[in-house]
């Protein structure tokens, strides 16, 4: 009883916190001093045309790292629940899909890869990014779990993939620490022409980094969680 | 190449590169690299602490602030940096099979996340160590892979998640309000925030940033997590991880939200977890439990002091923190065979006298007996609150003497069993070197402080003295040329 009463206490302060705050909710009008110049100078001081790429992985590259680094603890962390077991009941053999279904994941799945690797790679010109593109890689990778549940990934490569571009990431930083202005800074490498390919320093390569890092954690979740479906 | 990013950077390479030492014969590179990389960063540290002259920032990217995240070096931030690998490697867990690398992985990443919220200037980016190392947390938590570890790590992941959300909420109230997520730069602006919306905000952030300092009502997971997880493990999050969860909140409190009620409201928070971590302690059977809850009634006494305002608080909840870092770490590492009720510890000192009488050193100091460094700790809380003398404090110093008299009650109650004659010839199993060793160095570290209080006293003074004034962080980082409005 009295834990139910704190309970309902807890939660009408939490209610009347809330209401507090929506009760005095005014819309803002302008962009802030920081927005401001993000808008006015990130052109020039970063050279990428998507703005909000140049605040995630330039301005504010280090909780991107921290966000990458996030991803990968959860992976690290899946692995250590579902290698330790419980999850070997014998599953009933599943029904293999239509002839179609598995020739059609046959040609799309190339096609879903190189969709993410074009979406992380252009992260700095168009929508999209390392996140974005990797998510869409690991979306190829459940396609073939459900067409095809026998077909397997290699492990290995995976971890490899995972682990080098983590490192390789974080080396892009320390490069920036070495060589340009202060850890994760872009400028190691020229801005070059604004809008090209290969323009805006270190981002392109960065986000190749956490693209590759991202799909590889992903799909290394999924299959995990698929288990030994034979 | 002394750049303190660096005491960050340098655990998280060494994390995303543990997994590949589990291949071929690697073996002895995986066991090497995780201490090598923590030694590494002790070593940048402390040499940054050696020729520590004045505060100074870091505008990582080469933005200036507050344009990019800031990173600001001052010995408050440097004293609680330089504990994190330190501890670390005195908790290491060891091994080399796959299961031992992933937790090594984790207790990387827990150590990148933890530098990184004691050097970090930025809101937002605090709040992305925090959830870094949140995530590591729960992994630990459910490292030794029992039921009831699970269920623990499940229920600390359900708890953490719920405050993480808030303080997101809280943070984005924050953003809105002042436009701005730079500490300092929050600091010029801080009477925006002098409002009921912005006591909302800090009260959203201590219940997110709460969950890891045990702080009052968001802390039901903690006896379950400890009492059920390896001992290292709950050293590691009880005796370091809390601390840092405490450093994010004293700076939060100090530079953006210097108003009475802030203060008021930790003040109260504080006080409630000293009373009810203590009785719990009391009820508590068995030595973890019993540990676990009485560390919530001692981060109580920690957050009760950072409450106190000007340099007197601020130097008693360091004093408090570091004390309560060295002896609740030791102690669960000296609890690690001393699992189950308190009864069937009868004797354990005739199996590990030495264990014991460390054992007996470490309450003593917790209870506060003079000379030891606990007593100065509790001493200068008390002081400062009887000092302060609002109804509020002279309360809150009343329940700290009465949670002192609770602890004396129950610690001697483990106390008196370990040197009763054993039952039936059965005596609880000695203590494994590793932990032995590690709780002898804390030991060591104890009795140096109880010798060496003259100097301590005079860095704390020169510690505090920087950190608590506003000013001169605002001025570091933003050099008097911040963007206002």
């Amino acid at each position: 009883m009295a834990k139910r009463l704190l309970i309902v206490l807890a939660l009408f302060l939490l209610a009347m916190m809330f209401w507090e705050v929506a009760a005095n909710y005014t819309e803002r009008t302008a962009l802030t001093p920081i927005a401001t110049h993000y808008v006015a100078q990130g052109p020039d001081e970063v050279g990428a045309p998507n703005l909000v790429t140049a605040v995630v992985v330039t301005y504010r590259g280090l909780d991107t790292l921290g966000e990458v680094t996030v991803l990968f603890l959860s992976a690290v962390a899946v692995g250590l629940l579902l290698t330790m077991g419980g999850l070997d009941q014998k599953a009933e053999p599943p029904t293999p899909a239509s002839e179609i279904v598995e020739t059609a994941v046959q040609y799309l799945f190339p096609i879903v890869l190189l969709f993410g690797a074009y979406i992380f790679v252009n992260g700095h010109l168009s929508p999209g990014g390392g996140f974005q593109g990797g998510a869409v890689i690991a979306s190829a990778t459940l396609l073939l779990f459900l067409a095809l549940p026998r077909s397997k990934l290699r492990h290995a490569l995976l971890i490899i993939t995972e682990s080098l571009s983590g490192f390789g990431y974080v080396l892009v930083g320390v490069l920036g620490l070495v060589l340009a202005g202060g850890f994760l800074d872009n400028r190691v490498l020229p801005l070059g022409d604004y809008g090209r390919l290969f323009s805006a320093g270190a981002i392109p390569v960065i986000y190749t980094f956490i693209g590759l890092k991202v799909g590889a954690e992903l799909s290394a979740v999924l299959e995990r969680f698929k288990g030994e479906a034979s | 190449m002394t750049d303190v990013t660096l005491a960050v950077v340098l655990p998280l390479l060494g994390a995303f590169l543990l997994p590949l030492t589990a291949h071929r014969g690697l073996h002895w590179l995986g066991m090497l690299l995780g201490p090598a990389l923590l030694a590494l960063a002790a070593l940048l540290l402390f040499a940054t602490w050696t020729a520590f002259e004045s505060p100074y920032a870091i505008a990582l990217g080469g933005f200036a602030p507050p344009l990019g995240i800031t990173f600001y070096v001052d010995l408050l931030g440097l004293l609680f940096a330089l504990a994190v690998p330190l501890t670390s490697l005195l908790l290491w867990p060891g091994g080399s099979d796959e299961a031992a690398i992933r937790q090594q992985s984790l207790t990387l990443l827990l150590a990148a996340a933890l530098t990184g919220m004691a050097l970090s200037g930025d809101l937002f980016n605090l709040y992305v160590f925090y959830e870094l190392a949140a995530v590591a947390s729960y992994g630990l938590a459910a490292s030794s892979a029992t039921g009831p570890a699970f269920v623990a790590a499940f229920r600390f992941l359900l708890i953490s998640a719920l405050g993480s959300v808030v303080t997101l909420l809280g943070i984005a109230l924050i953003y809105f309000k002042t436009g701005t997520l730079n500490l300092a730069h929050l600091a010029t602006l801080s009477e925006r925030l002098a409002d009921p919306q912005g006591l909302a905000a800090f009260a959203m952030l201590l219940i997110g940033f709460g969950v890891k300092a045990e702080l009052f009502p968001v802390n039901a997971w903690v006896p379950e997590v400890y009492a059920a997880t390896g001992k290292r493990v709950a050293a590691l999050l009880a005796g370091l991880a809390s601390k840092l969860a405490v450093l994010a909140v004293v700076r939060i409190l100090l530079l953006v939200f210097p108003h009475d009620e802030a203060r008021q409201l930790l003040l109260l928070l504080g006080t409630l977890g000293v009373l009810s971590g203590e009785l719990a302690a009391w009820q508590a059977r068995d030595v973890t439990r019993m540990l676990a809850w009485s560390s919530i009634g001692q981060l109580g006494v920690v957050l009760v002091a950072f409450s106190l305002p000007g340099k007197a608080g601020l130097i008693a909840g360091v004093t408090v923190a570091m004390h309560h870092l060295v002896v609740k770490s030791a102690l669960f590492l000296l609890a690690d065979r001393w699992g189950g009720a308190v009864d069937r510890l009868k004797g354990a000192a005739t199996a590990s006298p030495l264990g014991a009488a460390l054992f007996v050193l470490f309450a003593l100091s917790l209870l506060g007996l003079p000379p030891l460094p606990g007593f100065w700790s509790k001493y200068l809380v008390l002081s400062g609150l009887a000092e302060a003398g609002s109804g509020m404090q002279h309360l809150a110093l009343g329940v700290i003497l009465l949670g002192t008299v609770i602890e004396g009650g129950y610690l001697l109650r483990i106390i008196t069993r370990l040197y009763a004659a054993p039952e039936r010839d059965i005596v609880p199993p000695a203590h494994r070197f590793p932990n032995l060793f590690a709780s002898g160095l804390l030991a060591l570290l104890l009795v140096a402080g109880a010798i060496l209080i003259d100097p301590l006293w005079q860095g704390l003074n020169t510690l505090a003295a920087s950190a608590t004034d506003t000013q001169v962080y605002v001025q570091t980082v933003l050099g008097g040329k911040g963007i206002t409005r």
